[in-house]
């Protein structure tokens, strides 16, 4: 297993009183694509932050390769790149004069690095123009290119995929997910619409109401999978001595029309099937619902709500 | 530190790249000249050429000058008349009007350069917040510190080349205009001792830098505000205000002893030169320090605030 790049501990952020960041914990190891999803207002931009510095922790630590940002906060800083909100640059500025003015504030980012960012993100004909004449997903580009100019081993992009074209989104996809492999970079990509980044993420996390609610695998058919609970339903003539078949196997089962819907992990179906036939019940079915991200994220979110 | 330069190079480049700077510049270069040109084209206020003759020109002018007098009831013209009663006394002959004169003249627009490094000091750090590249700033590897001290001397960067394009354009102008007196002519001056005669390029000298201590306080008070508000409209208000009105504050309120203590009483340093101070027992020594403790105080308050604050949106 590789090691954890970036690493929040205890995390809380409160502004007059009010709570907004309740006791985040999250790390992302080297090369991870973890997507960082909530409906919009459920402090995923207040987490960011915290976590490039633009906003003090009220409790808790946030560490870099093991940097903490208040501590140690240019040895962290050194290791972060980043996309607040919108990716905005001088707009008087030409995109190259934009890249030059952000690397200059490093010691160590040569002259180079610049035009090889530029190839990077695919900017080579627009990069002299000014960038208020800069469509949003050549914004997108230029900021991108700005958060990777000095090679950080974390990177953080809030809402990347925000106003591009479904060619965009593919594009910048595929190159968050070369960052990840061929650079070993740990990324954080956060959004309110979890379909945009589930394909590129390796890891999921939920926020809402300032609490990280759920973090999950997105890989499917993982041994994780099998372990985890998943809903059931079964479709059986006796639903009464059912209910006490399934009582036996410590498994609580609730009465939906003529059916039956239980939660276990798809290890113990197959048990469940033979104890039912073996208590002579007429089984019509059994039939696993699978609940793609999508639902479960609507589920525990309960959908796109500004709150 | 070491790439303090290079902070200071992109403070610079986006004051310089920007179109409004060098509209300010070409407004300000055209003010300059503006007033040679105007001297020039009207026959009754142009300068007197002095020739060989001069000894009796002076004479004739004073003769003129206090027909002037008697004529308006009133003796607007003593400083002129005595000056050339001195020329006369010391047998020194009147230097004709040129360049040098003319940029000792220019020295009131001084006040245009306090109000363009007003204006770029009130911005530089609320534009930031207007784009939206604070927090593009703000995740370097660089303090909080470092950044705000290099677009605080960056302000006075562009003032102080604001400076010298002033006085390059008033010399070129005035040297167009109305010829080159040399490069170190002697003038008679009224002094706290009298009349004097000395070089012009330390009078130059000594004018534009008394007027520098007002630009450098109005510009840092107008720079705290701006950063304490994130407003740069606010903070060019207020330090406009009290560039055009700091003379008229501090004669309301004068008559009292503690009006010593106001920023405004302090500015004008020059008073100690010509005796002309404003309340007495104040001394070059206690202006300073005035000067110094206000300044403190408003770089401290910036540094606090620009240091402690959560970066949200606007």
């Amino acid at each position: 297993m590789s090691n954890v790049a970036l690493e929040l501990t205890n995390v809380r952020k409160k502004i007059k009183n009010k709570e907004i960041i309740k006791d985040v914990n999250l790390a992302i190891r080297q090369g991870e694509v973890y997507g960082f999803i909530g409906p919009n207002g459920a402090g995923k931009t207040t987490t960011i932050r915290m976590i490039v510095g633009l906003m003090d922790l009220s409790d808790g630590e946030i560490k870099i390769l093991g940097k903490s940002i208040e501590k140690d906060y240019k040895a962290a800083a050194r290791n972060l790149g980043a996309i607040v909100e919108n990716p905005e640059m001088y707009p008087f500025m030409t995109g190259r004069q934009n890249l030059r003015h952000f690397a200059r504030m490093y010691d160590d980012v040569p002259k180079g690095r610049t035009e090889e960012v530029i190839g990077l993100v695919g900017l080579e004909k627009a990069i002299d123009e000014k960038v208020s004449k800069y469509s949003l997903g050549m914004r997108q580009r230029l900021g991108i290119a700005q958060a990777i100019l000095h090679k950080p081993a974390v990177l953080i992009l809030d809402e990347p995929t925000n106003g591009l074209d479904p060619a965009g989104i593919r594009e910048i996809r595929d190159y968050i997910r070369r960052l990840a492999v061929e650079d070993n970079v740990a990324v954080m990509i956060s959004s309110h619409l979890l379909s945009e980044i589930e394909l590129m993420c390796d890891r999921i996390g939920i926020i809402k109401h300032g609490e990280l609610i759920t973090e999950q695998s997105v890989k499917e058919d993982s041994e994780e999978a099998d372990q985890s609970e998943i809903k059931v339903v079964l479709d059986v003539k006796e639903t009464e001595e059912a209910i006490k078949v399934l009582a036996s196997l410590e498994l609580k089962a609730e009465k939906e029309g003529s059916q039956l819907v239980s939660l276990m992990t798809r290890e113990t179906i197959p048990q469940v099937v033979y104890k039912l036939v073996e208590a002579g019940l007429t089984v019509y079915g059994v039939t696993g619902v699978k609940q793609s991200l999508e639902d479960q994220f609507l589920e525990l979110t309960g959908g796109n709500i500004i709150e | 530190m070491s790439n303090f330069f290079s902070l200071l190079y992109n403070e610079l480049f986006k004051i310089y790249i920007r179109k409004s700077t060098w509209v300010m510049y070409i407004i300000l270069g055209l003010i300059a000249v503006g007033g040679a040109i105007i001297i020039s084209a009207f026959d009754d206020v142009q300068p007197t050429e002095y020739t060989d003759n001069w000894k009796e020109e002076l004479q004739e002018e004073n003769e003129a000058l206090h027909k002037d007098n008697e004529e308006f009831g009133y003796s607007f013209n003593d400083d002129r008349i005595m000056k050339n009663e001195y020329l006369l006394e010391n047998d020194i002959r009147p230097l004709n009007y040129g360049a040098w004169q003319y940029t000792l003249e220019n020295v009131g627009l001084v006040a245009i350069v306090s109000l363009l490094t007003i204006i770029i000091g009130s911005s530089i750090i609320s534009n930031e917040y207007k784009w939206g590249t604070i927090k593009l700033l703000l995740i370097r590897p660089i303090s909080r510190n470092v950044i705000l001290l290099s677009k605080f001397i960056a302000i006075f960067v562009f003032g102080l080349f604001t400076m010298i394009y002033l006085f390059l354009v008033s010399m070129l102008g005035g040297a167009i205009f109305f010829g080159f007196e040399g490069f170190n002519p002697s003038t008679v001056i009224m002094t706290a001792n009298g009349i004097e005669y000395v070089p012009i390029v330390g009078e130059v000298m000594s004018e534009y830098g008394y007027r520098i201590v007002n630009l450098i306080m109005m510009t840092t008070l107008a720079f705290m505000i701006s950063t304490i508000f994130k407003n740069s409209s606010v903070a060019i208000g207020v330090g406009i205000f009290l560039l055009m009105g700091g003379n008229i504050i501090t004669g309301i309120f004068s008559q009292y002893e503690w009006s010593k203590y106001l920023l405004f009483a302090n500015l004008d340093l020059k008073m100690y030169e010509t005796g002309n101070i404003l309340i007495d027992g104040m001394t070059l020594g206690f202006s300073i320090t005035m000067l110094i403790v206000y300044f403190v105080v408003f770089v401290a308050l910036a540094w606090l605030f620009f240091n402690k604050r959560d970066i949200v949106n606007q």
